[in-house]
């Protein structure tokens, strides 16, 4: 059975391994390829970072008529929050689900996995585009919410960013698989922006959001990003990190469980 | 497994929860061969040909693509070979060329070979157009050129021509039989007898899934033969349809040594009337 049905098989590797491998990295990079001319060609989907980009940037400039252009701390949270997080979950679930499912509406999902690509291969193909652009993102929200940079600790916002919009697209992932086409994939995200993106922009407004709030992912970011705004120094504590890597884990074995039952595509 | 046969299916059988798809069907495609599968819509073809492309598992019975067991084959069988299927999708937001270029970087074929398969069908022109633009005829084209991009062994066609205008179905027949003399294997499905009289080597007949006959076009038709029958057209534009019996045969001999006779053909059955005769039902359904 193929991929398209759940039922991978291991590759056979016959013949020279070294060979093999350049196979499969040219399979991948084919399905990135496929996934970036279809993501940047949809307007739907690449609005999103136009957006958020914009609205931070705009919303800058608006806050900042009052008093000369500079913010205050907590004005500066509450944009980089709201950027980040609108970005992660909004562009991440939406990117990711929503190109997934317009291959189902056009049929082209099946054309692809009786291509010889992988369960795997379509995996990573499809989430690289999206990875490098929440990615650059955050960072291009980072930049133009008036944070001083030489207080940003670069690695740990790179680590936590990372981890973050990976566990996104993996969610986009189960929403792409379970949607039947792009509305269908809009519809099932909302509940997963209902939760992990309102709790933390609203985080600052209720103590319950603000504990919840600790036990999302995007939460875990949306501290950081508060820490930074207040000029604070950001130490990750051992929840964060097990929020972070435990939300990953479910979020790839849920992954895996609807794969497993019905691929990508239920027949 | 005998020599050249790239498909076998032994003893298939498909049931889904309360129908039975498919019954008991035995077959063989051989390299070079075109076999039609034909049979009215919901017959059971296409889930044929997703069982042997291991899209589908049988419920029954063995299917063996290539020398391997269908229900455990691996991503690595397609690329061998290539499917068409009644809703092959294209990406409409790419041009001509891009779609098949990045199946080209699935597969690994030269971007010469892509030009080839591009002028092959036709579309050479068409190259920068975004393939959403396309037309139904033209598109079924593209679909063509991608699944023939890596040269497949065996090529899985389902309804290729369905819906087409009469030149683009031609032309795209040429094109299946051009593949045919380079060694290709074709798995055809249709429900048009003119195209599987024309095309295939061998037929199978399906009806409520089921193999009802299977042979050569021309075998099956003169089994079926069994009234045989004589048109002939006679000077002053009179056709007459005869019966072969002692009293027409004299008939005849006599219009021909008058010198009578503009026309005479014998008249078998067609594929479509020895399905009709054979399940009682019309293929066109």
């Amino acid at each position: 059975m193929n991929s398209l049905n759940g039922n991978v098989q291991t590759m056979e590797m016959g013949g020279c391994p070294g060979a093999q491998r350049a196979g499969n990295l040219h399979k991948l990079a084919a399905v990135a390829r496929i996934k970036w001319l279809c993501i940047s060609r949809n307007a739907m989907i690449m609005i999103g970072p136009v957006l958020v980009i914009g609205m931070v940037y705009v919303c800058k400039i608006l806050y900042g008529i009052n008093s000369g252009g500079t913010l205050v701390p907590f004005l500066r949270g509450v944009l980089l929050n709201i950027g980040i997080t609108m970005n992660i979950c909004a562009e991440g679930f939406i990117m990711v689900g929503t190109s997934i499912a317009e291959e189902k509406e056009s049929h082209t999902l099946r054309v692809l996995m009786t291509s010889s690509i992988t369960g795997m291969q379509y995996f990573i193909g499809s989430i690289l585009f999206p990875f490098v652009m929440l990615m650059a993102v955050n960072y291009i929200v980072l930049f133009i919410s008036g944070i001083p940079m030489d207080i940003v600790p670069w690695i740990p916002f790179f680590f936590v960013s990372m981890v973050v919009s990976l566990t996104s697209c993996v969610l986009g992932m189960i929403v792409g698989i379970c949607a039947k086409n792009q509305m269908n994939a809009n519809l099932i995200s909302y509940p997963f922006l209902m939760v992990f993106m309102m709790v933390p922009i609203f985080g600052n407004m209720s103590e319950a959001l603000h504990k919840i709030s600790g036990f999302l992912f995007t939460g875990v970011m949306t501290g950081m990003t508060e820490c930074l705004a207040a000029g604070e120094t950001y130490v990750m504590s051992p929840l964060d990190m097990a929020v972070l890597f435990g939300e990953l884990l479910i979020s790839v074995l849920v992954f895996l469980v609807l794969y497993k039952r019905n691929g990508y595509e239920k027949d | 497994m005998e020599q050249n046969v790239l498909l076998s299916l032994s003893h298939i059988s498909k049931r889904f929860k309360t129908e039975q798809a498919l019954k008991d069907i035995n077959m063989t495609l051989h390299q070079g061969e075109i076999l039609g599968f034909l049979g009215p819509s919901g017959a059971g073809k296409t889930t044929t040909i997703k069982i042997i492309t291991g899209q589908l598992r049988q419920t029954s019975g063995e299917a063996r693509l290539l020398g391997t067991d269908s229900s455990n084959i691996d991503e690595s069988i397609y690329e061998k070979i290539g499917v068409v299927s009644d809703n092959s999708g294209i990406y409409k937001k790419m041009t001509v060329w891009q779609n098949l270029y990045v199946f080209a970087g699935i597969w690994q074929v030269s971007r010469e070979r892509v030009e080839k398969v591009l002028t092959q069908v036709g579309l050479g022109e068409h190259r920068n157009k975004p393939a959403g633009k396309l037309s139904k005829g033209q598109t079924q084209r593209l679909v063509l050129a991608r699944a023939v991009l890596h040269k497949p062994r065996v090529l899985f066609l389902d309804e290729p021509t369905s819906g087409l205008d009469p030149s683009t179905a031609v032309a795209i027949h040429r094109m299946l039989l051009e593949l045919k003399e380079e060694g290709m294997a074709i798995f055809l499905t249709t429900h048009n007898m003119e195209e599987a009289a024309k095309l295939c080597d061998k037929v199978a007949l399906l009806h409520d899934g089921e193999i009802v006959e299977f042979g050569s076009p021309q075998e099956i038709c003169l089994k079926h033969n069994r009234n045989k029958k004589y048109s002939v057209l006679l000077e002053g534009d009179r056709e007459l349809v005869l019966a072969q019996n002692p009293e027409n045969v004299r008939k005849i001999a006599g219009w021909m040594e008058r010198d009578e006779i503009m026309r005479i053909h014998s008249c078998e059955p067609t594929l479509e009337t020895v399905f009709l005769e054979v399940t009682g039902k019309d293929l066109n359904v």
